[in-house]
């Protein structure tokens, strides 16, 4: 057994599986410590990956050469795209993911991926010598020693699971706890938080009766999760929609006070956005009813999860509660609904490399940081482990702008603003969202994956082959065909046909011509694929606004590559207001950019630190 | 790009001096300079640290002005500098500026002169620091500025128009985020009306900020006529008082005298052609042309006629010439006689009085003010005369008018949203709103979302 690595990655959740992958891909022998091995990659809450702005999250970790998304779509039972009658930005898949063999498609690529090591065991220290990371001791008694360390403990730490009185110290759905590594993290200077989150019950599928119930049945023709991806998977389960009534809410209502959430049990801040149904009830009176959808948990078990019925009632009222609703009469819960509490730190103490300010070679990723959610949490795997082995290989720290992913947008969020809350991401954040789509993931972030060592070859060719087809067809686009030729589409989709010649272009600008009717009419187009075309009909339908977003991406340019050393102290800027000095020396941004976005950070102030680089360099 | 932008400010303390200097410095200086500046020379002629005279072509007048480049980096901020100097007084810098903003400059923002001076090597080290003191006292000075013209009504306004359209944004994004929750969609043709609403408001803004200035700089009255039908005698007893105007121009080179006054506690420039072509006996060589010019300037026209005798040919030339802009015809010697017939002019506005006995002056004050004023916006405080606060307003209606652009040819929401954003954040830019988390604070108190 050899105890010297590279890099320690603690924690195999979402986070911890891609940064430890990211590690070992990028050359380093890695260490992958996990409380326990079979809850690796687990499905703690739903069974389903992607949906809005998550979706993205899952194609950018693919682009940049990381796993989830070609697990994800190996475990999928069904996918439907969301918004697709909206914009081509806001289209995000959403699939139901089979929990079971996400985990164990997660465990064997670990197992099997060189220079990774995985070993249960559970972290009780992070050695720390001369504010350089040296290693981590385990509370079963081992020392591994290595340069980098990846903290991804997720909703571990010190966590407690609630069920109306019953507070019981325990991790997600039975797992132990870690409740050790806290008081380490504390030492080394981290502010430790508390945050809440919950998951709601699971049903016996034959206990429920489906038949008055709304089927929700999954899409074929969409496109997946992973650009390697060469057969899409299949839809082979259904959800179903049901809806709470006023008895339900009759029951939630008159037992508030036996909710933990409403009678002082839970101080700790739970997500805006993912309410339990009690808060549901008593924030938003006005509505008789909230949508509840089932889900199959995976093909190899009964168990249903019910989205929207997250709750810490006593056992008794979810019994109560499950039986109002309409098909869960006679339902048999399987697991009751719990919240859990945990320890969490507060991501301003991060770089947007994700290493801690004060110590080199720490890193933080994942739930931890404060974010929910399986894509944010890979997401931040991915970054922190490729910052890790740039680090150990005394490389250039590797962060995405807001205007190359969704990651970025995640990660100067955290770093910049911070978050009082579980993050969770959305469309909304993302200011550059028509550049920022899951279509373009491998266009914006591949090559840069490829540069740093983590895309494989393979990816590299088929990303190449896109690259060459897509200017291959730009070129075309500039053929001018008669009106001839066009007519009888132009005719079938009520536009006008044009007196004279037309370009390609032009025709597929016509707001009733897709590109699908474009192959259609112009069969030597049918050799590309349909990603290809996808990406064509985007370009020439959004040219205006596309063009639009990219002045100002290039008007923010300057700032954001205007880099701030780390060493100033900004108090001595005799320019900067009082409030500007503080958030500044806290947050240590790395560019002018992130330096503009710090709420208390002035216009005026980002002018006094332009004048102050000047004097540097003189 | 922050330092490639060219940027334009008043150089000269507002409203004071004989003259007023405008500054343009940056890549595209000369190149604006080109666009509303016309002399005889071609651009490519133009040496720098020469000064050419020529006319500054602004919205809604032409100034003759001087204007000098100084080339990069011989310049005080070491980019390409242009300066027009012009007559003095408010009017007319801020029209030259604002033509310069509508074509491609940018407001400079406080200091940001001296920035680029500094940035440019054109300033030593050691006054690095008083720079760097000078941005965020001036700035701090500007916002206490715009914080005392937001207070009142005009703040809750803005505020409330960018309130609304929080909400409407967070109903389309909470649509977009969660959509498999069962809210109601926002449609285009809500949103349409929604805009439209703002649209009428913000105009309505904008027009009043011209009322601003017109409270602030005050307002410019010109007097016309041909000679001889007692403009002098006009001009007097308005201003009540007697005054020998031609004593005043004689030996003077001013072409146009000014005189003000202060009616409802509003102050009124009164501007007399006249003084220069009697003095100087030359009205049929100037003529029609001077008065062109001048007309440009005014906010309101007295045209003064002589009541007592026929229209003339040169009255017929100047009724024609003023017959669109805001006149009033002033029948002046109505003691005399009344025989003048202006019925195929339509003026709207007509007034008889007797400047020698000073009957119905005080009724053409009135009728001054009301042309000028809007009362109701003096009293409900709606007024915006902060340039910046204008030039946010300016750029607010243009992504407006994109949005409805888009949504008219049906593109759909959440691109639309794009422009609304702008929108929203140019509103920002006065309000002091400009953090996204409002928009999802909104989506999270609004809506039920989530799992």
């Amino acid at each position: 057994m050899i105890n010297n690595f590279d890099a320690i990655v603690i924690g195999s959740g979402h986070a911890g599986c891609e940064a430890a992958l990211a590690l070992a891909r990028m050359g380093q022998q890695t260490l992958l410590l996990t409380l326990n091995l079979d809850s690796i990659a687990f499905l703690a809450c739903n069974p389903s990956i992607g949906g809005t702005a998550k979706g993205h999250l899952v194609c950018e970790i693919d682009a940049l050469g990381g796993e989830m998304g070609i697990i994800a779509d190996k475990a999928t039972i069904q996918r439907r795209m969301l918004n697709s009658s909206k914009g081509p930005a806001v289209q995000s898949l959403r699939t139901q993911t089979d929990k079971i063999m996400y985990h164990t498609e997660m465990k064997k690529v670990l197992e099997n991926t060189k220079n990774l090591f995985v070993k249960q065991g559970e972290a009780k220290n992070i050695i720390v010598k001369n504010g350089k990371v040296q290693g981590v001791k385990t509370l079963q008694g081992d020392t591994f020693k290595a340069k980098a360390v990846v903290v991804c403990t997720g909703v571990y730490l010190k966590s407690d699971v609630i069920i109306g009185k019953v507070r019981t110290n325990s991790g997600p759905n039975g797992f132990a706890p870690a409740n050790h590594l806290t008081a380490s993290l504390k030492k080394l200077g981290l502010t430790i938080r508390r945050f809440k989150t919950g998951t709601p019950v699971r049903v016996h599928s034959d206990t429920i009766d489906y038949s008055e119930l709304t089927e929700q049945c999954g899409e074929d023709d969409i496109q997946t999760f992973s650009f390697m991806t060469k057969t899409p998977p299949k839809n082979v389960i259904k959800c179903y929609l049901t809806y709470t009534n006023p008895h339900t809410h009759e029951i939630i209502l008159n037992n508030l006070d036996k909710a933990p959430m409403y009678n002082g049990e839970i101080k700790s801040e739970g997500p805006r956005y993912c309410p339990s149904i009690e808060s549901k009830i008593v924030r938003f009176s006005d509505k008789s009813q909230h949508q509840l959808f089932l889900e199959p948990e995976a093909l190899s078990t009964k168990e249903v999860y019910v989205q929207g019925f997250s709750t810490s009632m006593p056992t008794y009222l979810q019994h109560e509660m499950v039986k109002s609703v309409k098909g869960l009469e006679n339902a048999h819960i399987m697991r009751d609904a719990y919240a859990i509490e945990y320890d969490c730190i507060d991501s301003l103490q991060l770089y947007p490399t994700l290493q801690y300010k004060n110590i080199e070679g720490l890193y933080f990723a994942g739930q931890v940081n404060g974010t929910s959610g399986y894509e944010e949490a890979a997401a931040q795997g991915i970054i922190a482990g490729i910052n890790a082995a740039l680090f150990l290989q005394n490389k250039e720290p590797f962060v995405l702008k807001r205007n190359e992913a969704y990651i970025g947008v995640l990660i100067d969020d955290l770093t910049t603003k911070g978050t009082n809350e579980p993050y969770r991401m959305m469309t909304s954040r993302a200011e550059y969202r028509l550049q920022l789509r899951q279509d373009n993931a491998d266009l914006r972030l591949t090559q840069k994956g490829y540069d740093i060592g983590l895309v494989s070859k393979e990816r590299y060719k088929v990303f190449l082959k896109k690259i060459k087809q897509i200017n291959e067809f730009k070129e075309q686009l500039k053929t001018v065909v008669s009106p001839k030729k066009i007519e009888k589409m132009f005719n079938e989709k009520s536009e006008t046909v044009p007196k004279v010649g037309i370009s390609i272009k032009d025709i597929l600008k016509r707001s009733n011509i897709t590109v699908e009717d474009l192959v259609e009419c112009f069969p030597e187009f049918k050799k590309y694929p349909y990603n290809v075309l996808k990406e064509i009909e985007i370009d020439v339908k959004y040219e205006g606004y596309l063009a639009k977003q990219n002045i100002q991406i290039e008007q923010s340019k300057k700032q954001e590559n205007t880099e701030l050393p780390d060493d100033i102290d900004y108090k001595k800027i005799k320019g900067l207001r009082l409030e500007a000095q503080q958030k500044l020396n806290q947050i240590k941004p790395l560019t002018l950019g992130q330096a503009s976005r710090i709420s208390g950070v002035s216009p005026a102030d980002i002018t006094v630190l332009t004048v102050y680089l000047k004097t540097l360099v003189k | 790009m922050e330092e490639e932008r060219t940027i334009a400010a008043i150089s000269t303390p507002i409203g004071v001096g004989g003259i007023s200097v405008i500054r343009l410095s940056g890549k595209n200086a000369l190149k604006i300079a080109n666009k509303v500046f016309n002399t005889t020379l071609k651009i490519e002629k133009i040496e720098p640290r020469k000064m050419y005279l020529g006319n500054f072509i602004a919205q809604s007048f032409k100034e003759k002005c001087m204007m000098v480049w100084f080339k990069a980096p011989n310049s005080y901020t070491g980019e390409d500098v242009v300066e027009f100097q012009c007559h003095g007084g408010t009017v007319i810098a801020n029209g030259i500026l604002e033509t310069l903003i509508e074509n491609g400059a940018v407001l400079a923002g406080p200091g940001e002169f001296t920035k680029q001076a500094f940035v440019n090597g054109k300033l030593t080290l050691d006054e690095a620091e008083g720079v760097m003191d000078m941005i965020n006292a001036e700035s701090e000075s500007e916002v206490r500025a715009g914080y005392n013209l937001m207070q009142g009504s005009l703040s809750k306004e803005i505020n409330n128009l960018q309130n609304e359209l929080t909400k409407m944004i967070a109903k389309i994004e909470v649509t977009l985020d969660y959509p498999e929750n069962d809210y109601e969609e926002q449609t285009a043709s809500e949103t349409i009306d929604g805009l439209q609403h703002i649209k009428e408001k913000l105009e309505h803004i904008l027009k009043t900020s011209q009322t601003g200035q017109i409270v602030k700089n005050g307002s410019k009255i010109l007097i016309l006529g041909k000679p001889n039908v007692g403009k002098s005698s006009l001009l007097n007893a308005i201003l009540n008082f007697e005054r020998a105007i031609v004593t005043s121009i004689k030996g003077t080179t001013r072409d146009i005298l000014e005189e003000t006054y202060t009616y409802k506690g509003v102050k009124f420039v009164l501007t007399d052609t006249a003084g220069l072509h009697e003095a100087n006996d030359v009205v049929e060589k100037i003529g029609i042309e001077k008065a062109k010019k001048a007309v440009n300037f005014a906010d309101v026209i007295l045209l003064v006629i002589d009541a007592s005798e026929p229209l003339t040919q040169e009255d017929e030339e100047i009724l024609e010439l003023v017959k669109n802009k805001k006149t009033i015809v002033v029948k002046n010697k109505t003691d005399l006689k009344n025989v003048v017939n202006l019925n195929k002019y339509n003026f709207k506005h007509i007034v008889e009085i007797s400047a020698l006995n000073g009957q119905g002056v005080e009724d053409l004050k009135n009728l001054i003010y009301n042309l000028v004023i809007d009362e109701n916006i003096i009293n409900s405080n709606l007024m915006l005369t902060n340039m910046r606060h204008v030039e946010a307003i300016k750029k607010a209606l243009k992504f407006l008018d994109e949005c409805l652009k888009g949504l008219n040819a049906g593109i759909t929401l959440d691109v639309v949203s794009i422009d609304l954003k702008n929108l929203w954040m140019a509103l920002g830019e006065i309000t002091g709103n400009n953090n996204n988390e409002e928009i999802i604070n909104e989506i999270f108190s609004g809506f039920c979302v989530g799992k």
